[in-house]
């Protein structure tokens, strides 16, 4: 194991760091996706509802059944597996998103309408900070999931560490294979690690302290 | 209690019994669009017996049994060690034990996956057993959360007449937490269904073998009929899950 | 009084010995060294700082809280050792908001304690009906009721049943009141009175109101913090010789008339009122009304509960008397206070109001004038304002009740204790520190009522209702001594 490592450390700090980016790049895009599906549907119920089923519904297709999905059109490549974590972080991010903004209380609003903010203004200092908390705790789950899904989406040739788990897979029994897929799963749990750390470092700086909990 | 909360209630259990009605139709729908799509394409020979309905059917079956096996094997540990992290004394341990659970959930489906084919051999168990660590968390953090989540006024006005420390359990926790709990269930139901798609990879068998079969042998049309038939399993069991979950609900919360 | 009396267990003395408890390591502790008195079928309240102890000291007459050392006896059987589920079952136990289960109807929730007390089923229901028209709800309307159903009032009186469900000798209230609005409130502890009255049960009550203290107690607890009773006495002997600054504070202003609290609507005279039933003609009724020289008509439905109150004018316009109940009558209840009617009429601005008793049944009227001359009265005979408890006054006044140094007290309670255990208690039962304490004979003397007292625990049995009665009129010859409660 040691030796597996210490023989491929640079491969293996980059197959992390492009795991890594993927996932990150892909959250930064399903963040402001969802914030502008949200901020179109959050004020009437229907379209409320409307977010929420698909975001239940969207979570229980398998990661893999999308994937498979959008090799036809796509083929192999990095454009299937990004569209399928994006696809899958939007979701929690637009039902927390819904939820924050859905809850901002009225008469905060009201107040800040009256003395003389925009709606946009309104929307942007006094909405969206409210619903950040709640907004950043879906971005946390998105986060977690999605370096899960990054590593099936190797299975189309997508970049990062899954491709050290389907390798592993592919020659079982084989030299180093063992080390390879173990490699492949302890590298993402300590990436989903500081990826939540640095989420929730952020969410320390970014959170007015008036709503810090 | 106002007029107004009680048609707000009264108006989101409508619209949940009308998402109970909607979902299986459009999966029926859905699943006739499939069966009426396979009838009249083109196939070749291996594509013919790949979808026969008879093959897709025990695909199905396969499928079905991993997530049943795993999720009963689950909600039997899950459950009684979320109620015991409740308790007492061991109430000190739920922070690490979550602690733990939590950073495994983050390991990557497809790795446990492999990483048991190795320890257990390829097959149903290597499958059932991976599956089994992916849906706990859900259930035993839901089983937390919903025992924890009980009014501790409630628990003392139960022992306050004289009810045991079990009947409080039974009685007021379990019943008041259970919302909660199914919830969690559910979701580790779907997940299940989903991770039981990369079965496939380890000869566990269920209905990812369509997919992997279409993108290995450049069938695409049992890629897609394996996807969607995917797809639409895990909404059912989802629809099943919400139906319990309203079924079973206790009146009055 | 219905027949409830006979078949109903009533009170049962309750005595906390010595008690201490401590939480965690060797600080302070919440509880120290209490030894307190609840005499049989009498509402004690439980006044005090929050923090001081009074909730602690409440929850470990049920053992919901251990107590750290000391003895609980209750009704003369030392209950400290035994099955803590089983001694519950045998106490009722009211909290803020009922406490009631949310996934159970109304009735079962009532129904939960005989249940686990093996009743079968058809004594429960017929007890549960029993029960809720107890607290004056009906019971076909809200049997089958889940709890968010109900208002708050609602929830509360079901709290109430719950606890009275297996008809236990001891009630327990946590600030039972606190969590409903002030109309409400009053309304409750009006049919808490009344339901006293008919039950007399043992109910010991914390509340951080003093108001309500007052309104409801026979005796009144004062905590300081680790349960230190600063002072134990009737409501009257606490407003009117406060046993230092920290009553006073906590008394709070208007001592005079908070003493309004304690002159009951039944205490005074009520006028009777021209009755008309649904069944018959306005023109009837009108006519009635017209003959008497009144001005308005109560119109009772079959039980005697008024339904409406309606003036000669109102009569003259209707067709058909109303059969329903009008819900903003004005009602006050004849354990109310004089405070509590007079807030209602001017809040109905009637300047009058209908009183009603037991079971919402009607009794009388009650105007404005009425409670004027009441007030007056109790202005001029203030210096002989005396003691709702009735007979006890002339035991009351103890000169050398406050300020004794805690040695002596402890010890006089301890053997007090002792004596009155002995009588009901085989003598092994009794705690070895108040076996200790016994033996000093000079601190036993220190508490010159202790031997002139009425043995109760011993007598109570025999006693019945009469003596267990606290309310003012009705007390007996020979009515319980002044309950102890010593730090």
């Amino acid at each position: 194991m040691s030796s597996f490592f210490a023989e491929r450390w640079e491969q293996i700090l980059s197959a992390s760091w492009q795991h890594f980016s993927l996932v990150v790049q892909c959250l930064i895009l399903a963040t402001v996706i969802a914030i502008l599906l949200a901020a179109l549907c959050y004020r009437s119920r229907g379209l409320t509802s409307l977010a929420n089923n698909v975001s239940a519904i969207g979570l229980t297709i398998p990661s893999f059944a999308l994937i498979g999905l959008l090799i036809i059109p796509f083929g192999f490549g990095v454009v299937p597996a990004v569209i399928v974590v994006v696809f899958f972080a939007v979701l929690p991010i637009l039902r927390n998103a819904v939820v924050g903004l859905a809850g901002v209380d009225a008469s905060t609003i009201e107040a800040a309408r009256g003395i003389g903010m925009s709606r946009a203004k309104t929307f942007f200092r006094v909405e969206l900070p409210l619903a950040w908390p709640v907004i950043l705790a879906g971005m946390r789950v998105s986060a977690q999931m999605t370096m899960g899904i990054a590593a099936v989406a190797a299975y189309v040739l997508g970049p990062g560490l899954g491709s050290y788990i389907f390798s592993g897979l592919s020659r079982l029994g084989g030299a180093n294979s063992l080390e390879s897929v173990a490699v492949g799963v302890i590298a993402v749990v300590i990436l989903a690690q500081i990826l939540d750390a640095a989420l929730l470092i952020i969410g320390r700086l970014t959170t007015s302290r008036g709503i810090r909990v | 209690m106002s007029t107004a909360s009680d048609s707000a209630a009264l108006d989101t259990g409508r619209r949940q019994w009308t998402g109970l009605i909607v979902q299986p139709i459009v999966i029926l729908l859905a699943l006739g669009a499939v069966a009426l799509w396979i009838s009249n394409a083109d196939l070749t020979d291996t594509e013919r017996v790949t979808l026969s309905v008879s093959y897709l059917w025990g695909l199905t079956l396969e499928h079905l049994k991993l997530t049943v096996v795993a999720a009963v094997i689950v909600l039997v540990l899950a459950i009684p060690l979320g109620i015991l992290l409740t308790r007492g004394p061991f109430r000190r341990y739920t922070t690490p034990v979550m602690a733990i659970a939590n950073i495994g959930q983050s390991a990557p489906a497809i790795g446990l996956v492999v990483l048991f084919a190795f320890w257990l051999g390829f097959g149903f168990e290597a499958t059932v057993v991976a599956l089994i660590l992916y849906a706990f968390l859900p259930v035993l953090g839901n089983t937390i959360v919903g025992l924890r989540g009980v009014d501790g006024r409630l628990i003392e006005a139960g022992r306050g007449m004289g009810m045991s420390a079990a009947a409080v359990l039974f009685k007021i926790e379990l019943p008041l937490a259970l919302p909660v709990m199914l919830a969690g269930i559910r979701t580790a139901l779907v997940l299940l269904v989903g991770t039981a798609t990369l079965g496939a990879f380890i000869d566990g068998g269920g209905l990812g073998l369509l997919i992997t079969t279409g993108v290995n042998l450049a069938l695409d049309k049992v890629l897609i009929t394996g996807s969607l038939l995917v797809a639409l399993l895990a909404l059912t069991i989802d629809w099943i899950a919400r139906l319990f979950e309203q079924v079973a609900r206790p009146r009055g919360l | 009084m219905s027949e409830n009396t006979d078949k109903s267990s009533t009170g049962a003395a309750i005595l906390i010995e010595n008690v201490t408890k401590r939480y965690g390591g060797g600080k302070k502790p919440a509880v120290d060294q209490l030894t307190l008195e609840i005499p049989a079928g009498q509402i004690v309240m439980f006044v005090g700082p929050s923090g001081c102890g009074k909730t602690t000291t409440l929850k470990m007459i049920n053992r919901l809280i251990e107590p750290t050392e000391g003895r609980l006896i209750i009704n003369g059987e030392d209950v400290t050792d035994i099955n803590g589920d089983k001694l519950r079952r045998k106490i009722g136990y009211v909290i803020q908001a009922g406490g009631l289960l949310p996934h159970l109807t109304v009735a079962a929730n009532i129904g939960l304690v005989p249940k686990m007390l093996g009743w079968d089923k058809s004594r429960i229901a017929e007890r549960v009906d029993e029960l809720l028209d107890l607290v004056s709800l009906d019971a076909d309307t809200y049997r089958d009721r889940y709890p968010k159903e109900l208002s708050g009032g609602q929830q509360q009186r079901v709290g109430v049943a719950r606890a009275l469900a297996a008809d236990p000798p001891v009630l327990l209230m946590d600030e039972p009141f606190g969590a409903v609005d002030p109309i409400t409130r009053q309304r409750l502890q009006d049919e808490l009175i009344n339901i006293q009255a008919e039950l007399h049960k043992t109910i010991v009550c914390v509340t951080h109101d003093f108001d309500e203290a007052v309104k409801l107690g026979d005796w009144i607890a004062v905590f300081d913090e680790g349960a230190r009773i600063v002072q134990y006495d009737t409501p009257e002997q606490i407003l009117a010789n406060p046993a230092n600054e920290f009553v006073e504070n906590f008394i709070g202003s208007g001592a005079g008339l908070k003493q309004l609290n304690f002159a009951r609507v039944k205490d005074v005279d009520m006028r009777p009122g021209v009755i008309g039933r649904p069944e018959q003609k306005p023109a009837e009724v009108l006519e009635l009304v017209t003959l008497a020289e009144r001005r308005n008509a109560v119109i009772l439905d079959q039980r005697d509960r008024p339904l409406a109150w309606l003036s000669r004018e109102q009569l003259k316009r209707m067709t058909e008397l109303p059969k329903t109940r009008d819900e903003n009558l004005p009602l006050v209840s004849t354990g109310s206070t004089l405070n509590d009617a007079l807030d209602s009429m001017l809040q109905a601005s009637t300047g009058s109001a209908i009183v009603v008793g037991n079971r919402d049944q009607f009794q009388g009227l009650i105007s404005v004038e009425t409670v004027m001359n009441a007030i007056r009265e109790l202005r001029e005979n203030a210096s002989r304002q005396q003691a709702p408890v009735g007979n006890n006054t002339g035991e009351i006044p103890r000169v050398n009740g406050h300020g004794d140094d805690a040695a002596e007290d402890e010890a006089g309670a301890g053997s007090h204790a002792a004596v009155r255990t002995g009588r009901h208690a085989a003598p092994g039962d009794q705690a070895p520190s108040a076996g200790g304490s016994a033996a000093e004979p000079a601190s036993a003397s220190a508490e010159p009522e202790t031997t002139s007292g009425t043995p109760w625990a011993g007598t109570r049995p025999e006693q019945g209702s009469s003596a267990a009665d606290g309310t003012p009129s009705g007390g007996a010859a020979e009515n319980p001594d002044r309950p102890e409660g010593r730090p």
